[in-house]
């Protein structure tokens, strides 16, 4: 059951993901969004798979929720129709899909050739175990993250700051 | 838990913050001293780093912060770096309508980040601290917000570096996925990727990760462009700060936690190390926007540094840190120059140095010297560090007659670049101005921070040994097995 749910999680999330980067049927801007939503909510089925279940509930309030809400408010505010009507160079997407698949075919010989540890440890993902986690083995990578959001909290604001006049 | 030793990135990052809050209650004429206010504090901080000594290596975080011999160069360097950054950001912020303050707050940010990366023991504050650097380095690009070509060079920046992130937690996930374990082998264990496929792959992505933040090909293409469009002290930062921080984790990554796999990949490392030499080379050629061409011969740089890592060997690692150390002056200068010699909103042309000797001798020297220096002309820094690092492919080749070969295409790429840079002082000295233009008033925060620069890129060109002796003991850190 486990590995059919795997399997299924992970056709979604990589057919959606395509379907957002590469979507032969629309160039609408939306279209790639709501794609990457349905990605999102796959991968996060792929983090309950795995007992990570705060990461999972995460993903979908955080990501699949707050981020892409940001995004579609974004894109319906900017008029991308031009960008509608703009079509990739064919030798540029030529060359970008044959290294894509090139990189893909490297990754998937190096899981299939395997070689992780034998017995892999159980993984613990509720919030309690996060949290001990991020606040004792990885408290100094958490705390430069914190900087790091003010460092971009400063940034944008300093970016989208109206202009005094 | 020996959390003191992280002291001198918490002051930076104590310091940034500290900046930040001040701005508030500073009036707006005042502005200026906050700046000077944090070149001091950082110049403090860079005082204070020497009460740490070099001693055996020293954890913290359970061994994801590591101190040593190696990690407090860097560290000196970074802060140095940092405060000719502040002094030219000082200088270049009269520009600016506001932010003042913000600039230099973000620049402290970067500092500490490549500081936590040069003691990054752990893949997962590597990549904190990689990620702390860029995101901060994707505002400071894009700074000059109504100037056009900053904003594109913001996006480029952008766009590629979050594509290197990628690539970079992408290889860290393989590797943890291979070995289990997010911290890099201490000196009892044995190096990464001596046999799992995963891991191996693993770390082809890390080093396209971190090949971008060096400038190294293929992960070159943002660097022109990016050098070009940010604002000028940004732009030293980048080739100053980031690059070291890029080559302080590839140490780490390639001699000390996965020696085994540097040398199954050494025939690829050199084969980049040759082509950043020539692309950047070649490439640097044809410019007429002095930046752009910092650009260019900035991803030859990365190629000469290249070198010292193929060797495999401490001395190669020295090398690195000498030539580190003396690029650093270098291009510091030749950026100070470009922000104080070009009128606000106007593009940085070769041609439009012309007269620049009349208009301000002192920069005129200067941009002249590092020039020179980054050429490798003998009495300064820059030909002893090319010394180096083709001393030890020249040992190399000895043994193995393709290290010949990438003595000669490295010969080749400095030849070629006496070209490109004699034409700068070409068009210093020796090309008559268009137009006659007024002098430069060189500030003085300006005009010392440039002075420290040019003082390391003679006295350590005459006198290499107290810098080579330090560059020597910090290599002697690396645990090469």
């Amino acid at each position: 059951m486990q590995d059919l749910l795997f399997y299924v999680f992970a056709a979604v999330a990589l057919i959606a993901g395509f379907l957002a980067v590469a979507n032969p049927f629309s160039r609408n801007p939306l279209a790639s969004a709501l794609f990457l939503a349905v990605a999102l909510v796959a991968v996060s089925g792929l983090f309950v798979l795995l007992h990570a279940f705060f990461l999972g509930a995460v993903q979908i309030l955080i990501y699949a929720g707050a981020v892409m809400v940001l995004f579609l408010f974004v894109i319906m505010l900017l008029d991308l129709r031009e960008e509608q009507k703009r079509r990739a160079r064919k030798v540029a997407a030529g060359l970008a899909s044959a290294l894509a698949l090139a990189l893909a075919a490297l990754i998937s010989a190096a899981a299939l050739a395997g070689g992780g540890p034998a017995d892999p440890p159980a993984l613990e993902g509720g919030a309690r175990a996060l949290g001990r986690a991020l606040f004792t083995d990885f408290l100094l990578p958490f705390e430069i993250v914190a900087v790091l959001l003010v460092a971009a909290m400063v940034g944008v604001v300093w970016l989208s700051r109206k202009e005094a006049a | 838990m020996n959390a003191i030793l992280t002291m001198p990135e918490m002051a930076v990052t104590a310091l940034a913050l500290g900046l930040l809050v001040l701005d508030l209650w500073t009036p707006a004429d005042r502005k200026g001293d906050l700046g000077i206010a944090a070149i001091g504090g950082l110049a403090l901080i860079l005082a204070g780093s020497f009460l740490f000594g070099a001693g055996a290596p020293q954890y913290a975080f359970g061994g994801m912060y590591v101190l040593d011999g190696m990690a407090l160069f860097f560290k000196r360097l970074m802060l140095g770096v940092g405060v000719v950054a502040l002094a030219a950001a000082l200088e270049y912020s009269k520009r600016f309508a506001a932010g003042t303050a913000e600039y230099c707050a973000l620049i402290l940010l970067a500092v500490s980040g490549m500081m936590w990366a040069a003691s990054a023991n752990h893949w997962a504050l590597l990549f904190v601290s990689v990620e702390l650097m860029t995101v901060t380095f994707y505002v400071l690009v894009s700074f000059e917000r109504t100037r056009m070509p900053s904003l594109e060079a913001g996006v480029k920046y952008l766009i590629l570096g979050a594509l290197a992130s990628a690539f970079l937690v992408y290889g860290v996930a393989l590797v943890f996925g291979g070995t289990g374990t997010l911290g890099f082998a201490g000196d009892s264990g044995p190096g990464l990727g001596t046999g799992s496929v995963l891991v191996r792959v693993g770390l082809a992505l890390v080093l396209a990760g971190l090949g971008f933040k060096i400038g190294m090909v293929p992960c070159q293409f943002w660097a022109p462009d990016v050098y070009q469009g940010a604002p000028a002290p940004t732009a030293a930062l980048l080739a100053a700060g980031s690059k070291a921080a890029g080559f302080a984790l590839l140490l780490r990554v390639l001699l000390e936690a996965a020696p085994d796999w540097a040398l199954e990949m050494r025939p690829v490392l050199m084969l980049i190390a040759g082509a950043s030499i020539l692309y950047g080379n070649l490439c640097a050629i044809p410019q007429r926007n002095l930046k752009r061409l910092l650009g260019y011969s900035s991803i030859a740089h990365a190629g000469y540094m290249l070198l010292g890592i193929v060797v495999l060997e401490r001395a190669g690692a020295a090398a690195i840190l000498f030539y580190l150390a003396g690029y650093a002056c270098a291009v510091l200068a030749a950026f100070l120059v470009a922000a104080l010699a070009f009128d606000p909103g106007e593009p940085e042309e070769i041609p439009a140095l012309a007269g620049l000797h009349r208009r301000s001798p002192y920069l005129a020297a200067a941009l002249a010297l590092s020039m020179i220096s980054l050429a490798g002309i003998p009495p300064l820094v820059g030909f002893f560090g090319k010394f180096l690092l083709l001393k030890g492919v020249v040992l190399a080749a000895f043994d193995s007659r393709s290290f010949g070969w990438l003595a000669g295409v490295a010969l080749a790429g400095i030849v070629t670049s006496f070209y490109y840079y004699f034409g700068v002082v070409r068009a210093i000295y020796w090309s008559a101005p268009a137009a006659e233009r007024p002098p430069i008033a060189v500030s003085r925060v300006a005009g010392a921070a440039l002075g420290a620069c040019l003082v390391g890129i003679v006295a350590a060109g005459v006198f290499p040994s107290p810098l080579l002796e330090a560059a020597r003991l910090a290599a002697g850190a690396l645990r090469i097995p």
